[in-house]
């Protein structure tokens, strides 16, 4: 969970991008890195722990710093997880201590079935960390919308946004840097929106 | 999971009188204490030539992967990570529930020294965050006046030079 460092003022935040292999996981940090405004030394390095391939095997980690908010500096820590069903106890690690999350979904027709399975895998993971889909704030991002296979928007929302409760989605073509920050830009306005209903409740 | 308590001061500057004691004793080279989700809680000693928020979220995953093999041979006690280099030897130990300390030192001072030195370090740390665990919670963070109607975005995108 976040880390809230009265001494030094620092909020400390960490989102997580889900989703299934070859979705855009990686493409979105790798967008962040290369085109965020930030004043000189408070962009972290990319690391990618990958394959040979540049298939991501364990993460992909960019810490970056935001503007200053009420005094606090707010450092967020992008992850990724690796895509690859096989990698589930990969997936499980980097979970531990996730306050927000990014689902990318990969907005072809034939990788729908793969998205599905996905969410489900993400489900059952937080499960085991004894966390709670409902208790996290996360986002959809359907990716790769510029395909010519890319299906209807209505049909991914009704696969992966038909709950109780829906949450915010964004298209994007995440290689193009389209739809990377908005999604960004949500996932850290409702952690931050978490964070204060957080305080108001203790407060009261 | 469990989260790390809320820090103030008192919390920190008692953890850095530990990690400095720990590196006087032991002669090495820096101490961090990190958060087993990957952050970067504070560190000490000669930490400018290296790229320490990294190495926190590297080390956390590195435990956590250690952990994840100690599952699968059904060891439960697995409690540190140690890796010697050429320079430099690494050592990550379990502190408590939320963190663990990453000690860097160089290869010819031995893990077995600084792992002694380390356990006194660790207890002390414990402690001080069991008392920030302790404290009273509703002294936390006020983010109650952030103004979530402002439509400015927290990061944005480098605008493209015109040529």
């Amino acid at each position: 969970m976040a880390i809230i460092n009265q001494a030094t003022k620092e909020l400390q935040v960490k989102i997580v991008y889900y989703g299934p292999a070859l979705g855009g996981k990686t493409t979105n940090l790798v967008q962040v890195h290369d085109h965020v405004q930030t004043t000189a030394g408070n962009k972290g390095k990319l690391v990618s722990l990958a394959t040979s391939s540049d298939r991501t095997l364990f993460f992909d980690f960019l810490p970056i710093e935001a503007v200053a908010i009420k005094g606090f500096k707010t450092k967020f820590q992008l992850y990724t997880v690796p895509g690859q069903v096989i990698y589930n106890t990969t997936r499980q690690l980097v979970l531990r201590g996730v306050d927000g999350l990014v689902f990318v979904a990969d907005s072809q027709y034939d990788k729908m079935e793969e998205n599905v399975k996905s969410f489900s895998n993400l489900e059952e993971n937080l499960k085991a960390l004894n966390l709670n889909l409902r208790d996290i704030p996360y986002i959809l991002q359907y990716n790769k919308r510029d395909l010519p296979s890319a299906a209807p928007l209505e049909y991914m929302e009704f696969l992966l946004n038909n709950r109780e409760v829906q949450v915010p989605s964004f298209q994007a073509c995440a290689n193009k840097c389209d739809g990377v920050f908005e999604t960004l830009n949500m996932i850290t306005r409702l952690l931050l929106h978490k964070f204060i209903n957080e305080s108001s409740r203790k407060a009261a | 999971m469990a989260s790390l308590p809320q820090l103030i001061e008192e919390d920190v500057s008692e953890i850095n009188r530990a990690l400095q004691d720990l590196l006087l004793k032991s002669d090495a080279i820096m101490a961090l204490l990190i958060d087993k989700g990957g952050f970067l809680i504070t560190q000490c000693g000669d930490y400018n030539p290296f790229d320490t928020v990294t190495l926190a979220a590297l080390s956390a995953a590195s435990f956590a992967a250690t952990q994840g093999i100690a599952g699968l041979v059904n060891e439960i006690n697995f409690s540190s990570v140690y890796q010697q280099g050429e320079s430099y030897s690494i050592l990550v130990l379990n502190v408590d529930e939320y963190s663990l300390l990453t000690v860097v030192f160089k290869a010819r001072i031995s893990a077995g020294a600084v792992k002694y030195f380390a356990d006194t370090t660790m207890r002390e740390i414990a402690t001080q965050l069991k008392v920030a665990q302790e404290r009273d919670p509703d002294t936390g963070l006020d983010l109650s006046m952030l103004n979530m109607a402002d439509p400015s975005a927290v990061f944005t995108k480098k605008k493209k030079r015109v040529a």
